[in-house]
């Protein structure tokens, strides 16, 4: 990986490192072709609506939209297929060939590193929903102190993860029915066209409304979120989503006097949580 | 022939000269009004209150009728009975009439009853195999349910297909046949049934008007509400953006180079559409060439119901069930989030 700055100083502001170059061009990628293949998609599955014709008609209309599709289609199973080796690449570079080297390397070693993988669910998180749920409930004032990846994105992860599979692979059959039905019966071609479908609209509905919110829409982030672009998160964001991995940066920068209490809007009657650090 | 047609023989009243001209070189297409029938019917408020109070309208637009199928036929040739102007009203149509066409290659005055007797042993005839009367023998269409004259949509064929009359291959028939009427009719009349004169979203219309009507399908028993299910799949979702390169009804359910008036029941062991035969319906070479007769077992009339196909049913169901439980949840935690953020130091224990 990269060797830059967990923490940037610029202009007084403090910001932290999140994604890579690498990570964030792949995103950059994932987004292109998740909306074209929503925009050129979803005519064909509301086709008898009023809006499905000028939709469709912007990419060329019956003729030339599935054509879109099919690229923007491969584009994205080719950048799943990249995503999957990169991340294989990864964990066996930086994780498992120090074990390996060590002669470490044993089932219970192998297993341990894919399970505190920082985007594996795990106990926290399921704490974390709990105190999120008590505290939008008014129940406490206190948020869930996020770690470097919080429930939120390991949903945002996992979500298209899946989903990627199961359109993808329902679409590569809808794409070459002649060829899959060699194998599969023609019914599955039914399974695929709804899976293919129904799954989309899930992603879609899921990504346009609940990842948008969380990274554009909510008010501390509204009008637009640009850590997918500089790959660096403003400390206020920082605070409110991270705050258990900001405090422990903050800390590995030696700059545990300008730590900020965990709650940016009601700062001023959290001091004992600041003292307490 | 429903309607009555023609135009008043306008260029008699011409100058002689641009008679002359018309008949010479470019004589446009014309219908014979012999009858008059124009005299009154070129009127577009021409209509009356029935027995049953609805309006019916008589008007005949010229330029339509001219350029229809029937445009050469006057309009005593389909309406029989009427005799004396002005006439009493009109009987229906009888499309089954031998009109003043002869038809060339057996010198026979023209019939439609050739399509009717292919009817006759079809589907949709009003007999069943040992001549007796179907039950609901009305629901069974007649010519007129189908065809409504529809308007010539020939193909131009000169460097690339696209409509309308191509005037190198008109070049090309002038070189046998002399008279430009004659040329334009059968360049129309060729060019039309080299390809279907509806696109698949009208042809689906048309068989919608039976085959989606719940009355019509619970009567016959049918399984399906056939064109909405058609409409569901991609076929008669690019269909409905007037793709003209899918399937329609009748591609799958006609045999391939018979009429589709020979359309047959499934359950005939010679129709298209029976078990045995229907892998051959896919994999025709103008759709999905080499395709296994396992892609025939695709269901076409699948419908998102519980009775009809159960398994299909079940799998959506899991898909709603999953984009619900998803969403809603989450969409929860938005709301809640956003009234959180009002109220930021709001505390339910502190109010205590």
């Amino acid at each position: 990986m990269e060797k830059v700055p967990l923490l940037k100083i610029k202009d007084g502001k403090k910001y932290f490192y999140r994604f890579t170059l690498n990570q964030r061009v792949q995103h950059i990628i994932l987004a292109w072709s998740v909306v074209t293949l929503v925009l050129t998609g979803m005519p064909l599955k509301f086709h008898d609506t009023s809006w499905a014709p000028y939709l469709y008609a912007l990419f060329g209309g019956i003729k030339a939209a599935p054509v879109v599709h099919k690229v923007a289609g491969s584009v994205l199973l080719l950048l799943f297929i990249f995503h999957v080796i990169y991340l294989a690449y990864i964990i066996w570079k930086q994780q498992m060939l120090p074990l390996k080297k060590a002669g470490e390397l044993t089932f219970g070693s192998i297993l341990k590193v894919l399970v505190t993988q920082p985007l594996v669910p795990n106990l926290k998180d399921a704490k974390d929903i709990r105190d999120l749920l008590k505290y939008l409930l008014f129940f406490t004032n206190k948020r869930p102190e996020g770690d470097k990846f919080t429930w939120k994105e390991k949903f945002d992860y996992w979500a298209p993860f899946w989903g990627m599979v199961i359109i993808g692979l329902s679409g590569l059959v809808l794409w070459n029915k002649e060829l899959a039905t060699q194998i599969i019966p023609g019914e599955a071609i039914n399974f695929s066209l709804i899976a293919h479908s129904d799954e989309a609209l899930l992603a879609a509905l899921f990504l346009f409304i609940w990842h948008w919110y969380n990274v554009h829409f909510s008010m501390s982030v509204f009008p637009m979120g640009t850590v997918f672009i500089t790959g660096y998160l403003p400390e206020e964001l920082m605070v409110e989503e991270h705050y258990e991995y900001y405090v422990q940066v903050m800390k590995e920068a030696g700059l545990e006097h300008e730590i900020l209490p965990p709650h940016g809007a009601h700062a001023e009657k959290s001091h004992e949580g600041r003292q307490a650090l | 022939m429903k309607e009555f047609a023609s135009r008043i023989t306008a260029f008699l009243s011409m100058p002689i000269f641009s008679f002359a001209v018309l008949i010479l070189f470019s004589t446009p297409l014309f219908a014979a009004d012999i009858g008059n029938c124009l005299l009154c019917h070129k009127y577009p408020g021409i209509s009356r209150v029935n027995e049953n109070g609805q309006l019916k309208l008589f008007y005949v637009n010229e330029d339509i009728y001219n350029n229809s199928v029937h445009a050469k036929i006057k309009c005593e040739g389909c309406h029989t009975d009427i005799k004396k102007i002005p006439h009493d009203p009109a009987a229906k149509v009888d499309c089954l009439v031998e009109c003043h066409i002869v038809e060339p290659s057996t010198e026979k005055k023209f019939s439609h009853n050739d399509a009717n007797l292919f009817l006759s042993k079809s589907v949709h005839s009003t007999t069943d195999d040992k001549g007796n009367k179907k039950q609901f023998a009305e629901d069974m269409p007649t010519c007129k349910d189908c065809h409504d004259n529809p308007l010539y949509r020939p193909l131009s064929f000169f460097k690339k297909v696209r409509y309308g009359i191509s005037d190198a291959s008109l070049g090309r028939c002038r070189v046998c046949h002399k008279k430009d009427e004659f040329i334009y009719r059968f360049y129309n009349h060729i060019t039309t049934r080299l390809h279907k004169s509806r696109n698949p979203l009208n042809i689906a219309e048309v068989c919608a008007r039976c085959h989606d009507d719940p009355q019509v399908i619970a009567r016959h028993n049918l399984s399906t509400k056939a064109v909405f299910s058609y409409g569901e799949t991609f076929h008669g979702k690019a269909a409905s953006f007037l793709d003209e390169r899918v399937p329609d009804c009748l591609d799958c359910h006609v045999n391939r180079g018979e009429s589709v008036h020979q359309m047959l029941s499934h359950e005939n062991q010679k129709a298209s559409t029976h078990e045995a035969n229907r892998g051959t319906i896919c994999s025709n070479i103008d759709c999905h060439p080499g395709a296994s007769p396992k892609l025939a077992t695709y269901k076409v009339h699948a419908e998102f119901n519980l009775d009809q196909s159960p398994v299909q049913y079940y799998f959506t169901l899991f898909f709603i069930v999953l984009t619900g439980g998803t969403l809603l949840p989450l969409m929860g935690i938005i709301f809640l989030d956003c009234l959180r953020k009002f109220f930021p130091d709001a505390e339910i224990k502190r109010r205590k």
